[in-house]
């Protein structure tokens, strides 16, 4: 039997976005993969440079569309590195508390969605459901369901009222009241037992010669996160663990993701205990028109924990009204392209869609 | 428009109870399927269902910007799919362009390119947007307005030109890259 | 900076760099292009082992290329960009794909976003874009509304005031 030229996707229910592999296959072992984006490709890099400093704001939750609120983040905190501006203290514990809920919706999305390329549909359906209620909080505190433009140059757009905090108190106990019902469904499910146990093995220094981060990294045993690391915001005044395992394989990697969502209540309700009371969470920062803001010049590279690894922006001004170039990593930059083509053959046919879900391969910011 | 006989009445009173939307997701409009698919908003009680096939969907949904290394795929896709089809524009960008209007790789309007039926404006739209574009649907397959499949067939030289104007080429030779 | 992130800068200074303090775990050395792997691999042996990004500026009005390494230390939190200049006109790098295997695929966008060749990296094809057939796009005198306009025509709006005035006193359903 020779061999046989497949194409997995774009245009297919098991891939994981809008993105595309071709294959050589052999019976059903891969023999050769090639990874293939761009068709999410809009050009954002170049968009960035003709739009203001502040209008970018608007443009750049789009890059990364299932977690939204990091790209504002990281904009933000970067022109801030840059101007060298003070954010409010109450505004930095309402971003941590935005970017937690963002990731602790993701990780249901995808713990959830696990369940989507290997046939098992509960999941994807309480998955999607309950992040519906962190949807329904960021509907009430900024007024979109999915993209926020929340989280501004110089602090977050509007103050968090006390209604929604008490909101958010109830969604985190419902949350947590719900774990124990997916660990029956999904962890303790032969389907997904004998489905990932074992598959797509990652060892540690395989892990860090590709550069992958994030729950990637941490199932292979290295206790390696952005928030620990190098804080931002004020993770360095929290309390939370890193879940690691040792095992390096897709189920431990879908594990890990679900393991840190009671660390992200945790954080969350720290954070709503030990936020100050004010009205200040942004700093106008020059008189007249927001839009003309001047930031000075200089460049700096920051970089925030997604679900999916490390997410960074490297932002550079020459001292004008727009940014001259800013560049994004995308968090599954390493893992999308040259994992799929370093690591997917030798796997079977199956097991593709089931590197894309739980390695999360996000197609839009790679092309972005 | 051509009057239509008792029969094809029937018919499309009976397509506009089951459609099936191509599960293609092109852009970031994407997102608001999930929710509006699973539990909550259920658009399966509408007899609205994903279907992993080009050749057994009715619906092409397109969610969102379109670039033109996805266009020629969707035009692909679209021309596969069997009589009679509809196409939901998803989002301002397939209207007008939206955000990305001085993109260099993203169309500005989609019913250039090939025959829209419904169009659902914002950024994103929320589910109920997405059902109330649905049911709207339904109503103009059964009234028989929705005859964008018929006007693609009519006009097909004109739709290829302007897909040639901004593609260079529809088919891609050189799929594999290599 | 950190002692040990001076330390480190210490080391460097065999190769004359340009070091620029950003914050206080983030330094920027700048270097003459002959010495970039030299000190690529310096800094990956002393913990810099995570290549974060690689990217390109178009410095236009220098008429020149900055090419950005940013590393990243797992250990400690510190990073440290690298950069150097290249000429615009006939932009030409080596490859750091030995160093670090993924750079291959930053370096294939660099050159299909900016033009420049990498030496010794032999796969070259354009990633993202299909049948490009202008400049490299984020070049800076390449004007993307132009190219939008040309290619993707936009639709025509007619302001109708009468029909905007129905819709504003609600007697028709806009």
């Amino acid at each position: 039997m020779g061999e046989v030229k497949l194409f997995f996707g774009p245009n297919h229910p098991g891939m994981n976005g809008n993105f595309s592999v071709h294959m050589y296959v052999e019976g059903d072992i891969v023999k050769k993969a090639r990874p293939l984006p761009g068709f999410l490709h809009r050009g954002f890099e170049k968009l960035m440079e003709r739009r203001y400093w502040y209008s970018n704001i608007a443009l750049i939750p789009r890059i990364c569309v299932p977690e939204p609120d990091i790209n504002e983040a990281c904009y933000a905190m970067g022109v801030e590195k840059i101007a060298k501006l003070d954010v409010p203290e109450r505004a930095q514990w309402i971003r941590m508390i935005v970017l937690e809920l963002t990731r602790i919706a993701n990780h249901l999305m995808a713990v959830g969605g696990i369940g989507g390329p290997i046939g098992l549909y509960t999941a994807p359906q309480w998955g999607t459901a309950d992040r519906d209620r962190i949807l329904d909080i960021f509907e009430a505190l900024t007024g979109a369901r999915v993209y926020h433009m929340y989280i501004v140059i110089g602090g977050v757009r509007k103050n968090m009222t006390p209604k929604i905090e008490d909101m958010i108190w109830k969604t985190l106990d419902y949350i947590e009241s719900r774990l124990p019902d997916y660990e029956n469904l999904i962890f303790k499910n032969r389907i997904l037992h004998s489905r990932l146990k074992g598959r797509l093995i990652l060892t540690r220094e395989q892990a860090l010669e590709m550069g992958v981060t994030g729950v990637g990294l941490r199932a292979t045993g290295v206790e390696y996160d952005v928030r620990k690391v190098d804080p931002y915001l004020f993770y360095d005044k929290v309390d939370f663990e890193i879940p690691t395992a040792t095992e390096g394989d897709a189920f431990s990697r879908v594990y890990l993701k679900f393991k840190e969502i009671p660390q992200s209540i945790r954080i969350i309700r720290q954070a709503l205990e030990r936020m100050p009371q004010s009205d200040k969470v942004n700093v106008p920062v020059s008189k007249g028109s927001a839009l003309r803001r001047i930031v000075p010049e200089g460049m700096a590279y920051v970089h925030i924990e997604s679900t999916r690894g490390e997410y960074g922006f490297f932002v550079v001004s020459d001292g004008k009204n727009k940014p001259y170039r800013v560049a994004v990593r995308g968090a599954s930059y390493p893992q999308g392209l040259y994992g799929i083509e370093k690591y997917l053959p030798g796997t079977r046919i199956e097991d593709v869609p089931i590197w894309l879900a739980t390695m999360d391969v996000c197609a839009p910011e790679i092309d972005r | 428009m051509k009057e239509r006989t008792i029969w094809e009445q029937i018919a499309d009173s009976f397509r506009s109870r089951s459609i099936w939307m191509l599960h293609y997701c092109t852009g970031c409009g994407a997102m608001e399927l999930p929710p509006t698919m699973t539990a909550r908003f259920d658009m399966e009680r509408f007899g609205i269902t994903p279907m992993a096939t080009p050749r057994q969907a009715d619906i092409m949904l397109i969610t969102g910007y379109l670039n033109t290394k996805t266009l020629r795929r969707v035009i692909y896709t679209y021309e596969q799919m069997a009589d009679p089809k509809y196409v939901v524009g998803f989002g301002s960008c397939t209207i007008n362009g939206g955000i990305y209007f001085d993109s260099y790789s993203t169309i500005n309007r989609l019913d250039y390119y090939i025959p829209v039926d419904v169009y659902i404006a914002g950024c994103m739209p929320r589910p109920e947007a997405i059902l109330e574009a649905f049911n709207y649907l339904m109503e103009k397959i059964r009234k028989g307005e929705a005859d964008g499949w018929k006007r693609y067939k009519e006009n097909y030289d004109w739709y290829k030109q302007n897909q040639i104007r901004s593609l260079g080429e529809v088919y891609v030779h050189d799929e594999f890259h290599e | 900076m950190t002692s040990s992130m001076s330390n480190l800068v210490k080391i460097l200074e065999g190769f004359n760099p340009f070091v620029e303090e950003i914050d206080e775990k983030e330094v920027k050395i700048t270097i003459s292009s002959d010495k970039v792997v030299a000190v690529l691999e310096t800094l990956k042996s002393n913990g810099y082992s995570h290549l974060s990004l690689m990217t390109c500026i178009d410095w236009i009005d220098d008429n020149q290329l900055e090419l950005v390494y940013i590393l990243f230390s797992w250990k400690n939190g510190g990073k440290f960009l690298v950069s150097t200049r290249i000429d615009r006109n006939d932009p030409k790098f080596v490859t750091v794909k030995e160093l670090w295997p993924v750079a291959r695929f930053y370096e294939r966008e660099i050159h299909e976003f900016f033009g420049v060749e990498f030496e010794g990296n032999d796969d070259m094809k354009p990633l993202f874009l299909e049948l490009w057939d202008e400049k490299p796009p984020l070049r800076k005198d390449f004007d993307p509304r132009d190219y939008s306009r040309k290619k993707f025509p936009d639709r025509k709006y007619e302001k109708d005031v009468i029909k905007e005035a129905k819709i504003f006193r609600g007697e028709i359903n806009g």
